[in-house]
């Protein structure tokens, strides 16, 4: 059984993968332990409300690389430690047992070569695939220039696996992340979503990466625009097939002169989250959200300031307007927007109806009719006034955003 | 008229029939609360006129029982009125009604049905096991709604290996999985010897709760949000006497 200090530094040093989404694998239990759970499952929530869903842990916090901002590289001053294969092992199996996680989120400083660290963390997870048939879900983060017939062999026992490709331009990386290359990360992503693609085209059997690729960028701590981080994220899921792109504010852990000394705002990723959230799942294009030199707003949401520019548009009738520009209106999510379309198959519906579905129409009164009524603001100044109310300096929206119980519950996702 | 059923499917289409063309029924397992002035009637479940009603209902719409039976598991003490006013809409309008969601009997059944479906979604991730010394695992649970039978799938398709306990401490019933076969008991209270090793995996795991937590993002709001603090007392991770410091080096 791994002890409680080791135990501690190697989950403290996997923690700033933001990442714990256990969705995306339909791994069906054929004797031992676990199965999927398609949409995810959050076990935990830690008082900086995150979910906890995977052990999130590394195998080793040893590393031979010298990123700038992370509190294991080279030059940092920390107690260093490992477990085997068989303690993590060990360890996923009995926590999943008792329920606490859905899975592991394998990853590891680079200790030794990325060769030796990548085998280790694929015998990890191949040992409890075969000899202890787990079936639960398991993140493997890849190591960065390691062979391609180790990538390969990582993706048979993995639902799910990420390269983060650390900070959002090539300049940026150089700078802050030496060691790594755009090219370091992005030759696995790309041999993967290759190869998922070919495994599926020819429909072979059993499974390879069924939950996908993942990635995560820093973002404030270098000095990228939104625009230029939406594009490329957007690129990131158009041209690599990504399930996902995290963004983590940057929190200053050591000191140098290339770094910025403050934390980044979370209000500012939460933003790109927002923005994000748009690109997914409402039609959005990056180039709607921001100009590639410029940020987005910090006192409207995304989807507001689209909405701001484009008044022209609205107002837009419930009753008629199809999917894709309900899901424009800002305060209009998708579970409302359908709950809309199913109501009103069976009757005209009236601002009455929308209230008492739940529908908040806080902000999106001024972009919708209802029956042909309208109770919005009747200029467009006056509706970004009332949009951008009480929301005055950064801090105050910062402080106040969080803890708003309407918006709490978004804040992780950015759902909007 | 006030008519009180013994609270399972039987009862409340029984007590359907009976008050369907009553303009003030109202439908209640509960006996509390008897209003002043307000006349009762006790419903025997009677399988035949059941029969008659779920037979009605279902030409109705075919899927409508599996909403009687979400209805019937939830704890709020007005449920039988709920689902009441949800069927007696579905045998005024002679078709399926689930998508009338501008109709307030139905949006108070949805949102009754989304309750109990929600809990059995946060409680396969809120459960928490101790491994008792044979090996079997126990969990005490009390959830909101009358769920614990409904939670057994899931975790015996995941641990089909271990003999399991899902133990309802407020409605004092356990639902059980022996290794083979599935079923519920009554169930006051249950004394459990643990695992050697219990403890100490519950210290690995508070621990690691511990270290996860990023301290300078405190959003307790949002975390009560999530998982609601009702639902803390069965899990260890909460169950230390003194807190973690959470921001002492290493
Ligand atoms: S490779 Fe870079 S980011 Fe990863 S552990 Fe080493 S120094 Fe940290």
């Amino acid at each position: 059984m791994i002890d409680e200090r080791r135990l501690r530094i190697l989950t403290e040093g996997a923690k700033f993968d933001v990442s714990c989404s256990s969705s995306g694998s339909k791994r069906k239990n054929s004797g031992g332990m676990g199965n999927g759970y398609p949409s995810g499952c959050c076990h935990s929530f830690t008082p900086d409300g995150r979910c906890i869903s995977l052990l999130k842990i590394l195998l080793s916090n040893n590393c031979i690389y010298n990123c700038k901002y992370c509190p294991n590289r080279l030059d940092a001053d920390v107690p260093r430690v490992s477990a085997s294969p068989e303690e993590i092992a060990e360890l996923t199996l009995d926590f999943y047992k008792r329920n606490y996680i859905e899975g592991l989120f394998l990853s590891s400083a680079v200790d030794g070569s990325p060769n030796d660290t990548m085998e280790r963390l694929v015998r990890t997870v191949k040992l409890l695939r075969t000899q202890h048939r787990f079936h639960g879900y398991i993140h493997l983060k890849g190591i960065p220039r390691a062979d391609e017939a180790l990538v390969r062999e990582a993706a048979k026992y993995a639902d799910r696996m990420s390269y983060n490709i650390e900070l959002p331009s090539e300049r940026s990386l150089k700078l802050l992340a030496p060691q790594k290359s755009k090219e370091s990360l992005l030759l696995p992503m790309r041999q993967l979503c290759e190869e998922r693609r070919v495994f599926r085209e020819e429909k072979r059997k059993g499974l390879f990466l069924p939950a996908g690729q993942t990635t995560q960028m820093i973002v404030g701590a270098s000095p990228e625009k939104d625009g230029q981080i939406v594009r490329l994220t957007q690129s990131l899921y158009r041209n690599l097939g990504l399930k996902r792109v995290y963004f983590s504010a940057y929190v200053p852990v050591v000191h140098d002169r290339l770094l910025p000394d403050r934390p980044a705002g979370q209000l500012h990723e939460h933003r790109l989250y927002q923005a994000d959230w748009l690109l997914r799942f409402y039609g959005f294009t990056a180039e709607e959200l921001a100009p590639e030199d410029e940020d987005l707003p910090l006192d409207l949401d995304p989807k507001c300031a689209w909405a701001l520019r484009n008044m022209q548009l609205f107002p837009v009738e419930v009753n008629r307007a199809p999917l894709e520009m309900l899901l424009r209106v800002p305060g209009i999510g998708g579970r409302s927007a359908q709950k809309i379309l199913e109501a009103r198959r069976y009757t005209k519906l009236t601002f009455e109806h929308l209230k008492k579905m739940r529908v908040v129409l806080k902000r999106a009164r001024h972009f919708i009719t209802a029956g042909g009524k309208f109770y919005g603001a009747n200029s467009d100044t006056a509706v970004r006034n009332l949009l951008t109310a009480g929301e005055a300096g950064e801090n105050a929206v910062q402080l106040s955003f969080f803890s708003d119980a309407e918006t709490a519950l978004s804040a992780l996702t950015g759902e909007l | 008229m006030i008519y009180f059923t013994d609270g399972t499917k039987e009862g409340f289409l029984t007590a359907f029939l009976c008050a369907y063309n009553d303009e003030d029924a109202l439908l209640s397992s509960v006996q509390t609360q008897l209003a002043l002035g307000q006349a009762t009637v006790f419903v025997a479940a009677d399988p035949q006129k059941a029969a008659k009603a779920e037979a009605r209902l279902l030409s109705y719409d075919k899927d409508c029982m599996q909403d009687l039976f979400y209805l019937l598991r939830s704890g709020m003490s007005d449920r039988e009125q709920i689902a009441f006013r949800y069927f007696k809409l579905l045998a005024d309008r002679k078709r399926p009604v689930r998508g009338m969601l501008a109709e307030d009997g139905v949006i108070a059944a949805c949102e009754c049905i989304r309750k109990v479906t929600y809990e059995i979604h946060r409680m396969h991730g809120f459960v928490r096991f101790m491994e008792s010394a044979s090996g079997a695992l126990y969990a005490p649970i009390s959830p909101d709604n009358d769920i614990a039978d409904l939670l057994v799938p899931h975790f015996r398709a995941r641990l089909p290996e271990f003999p399991f306990v899902l133990h309802d401490v407020v409605r004092k019933k356990a639902a059980v999985y022996d290794g083979t076969n599935v079923f519920t008991a009554p169930l006051q209270s249950a004394e459990i010897v643990l695992s050697a090793d219990e403890k100490k995996w519950q210290a690995l795991w508070q621990r690691y709760y511990a270290s996860v937590n990023l301290p300078q993002r405190e959003r307790l709001k949002q975390m009560r949000g999530y998982m609601p603090v009702r639902y803390w007392k069965h899990m260890p991770e909460f169950d230390r006497q003194e807190p973690f410091p959470m921001e002492t080096p290493v």
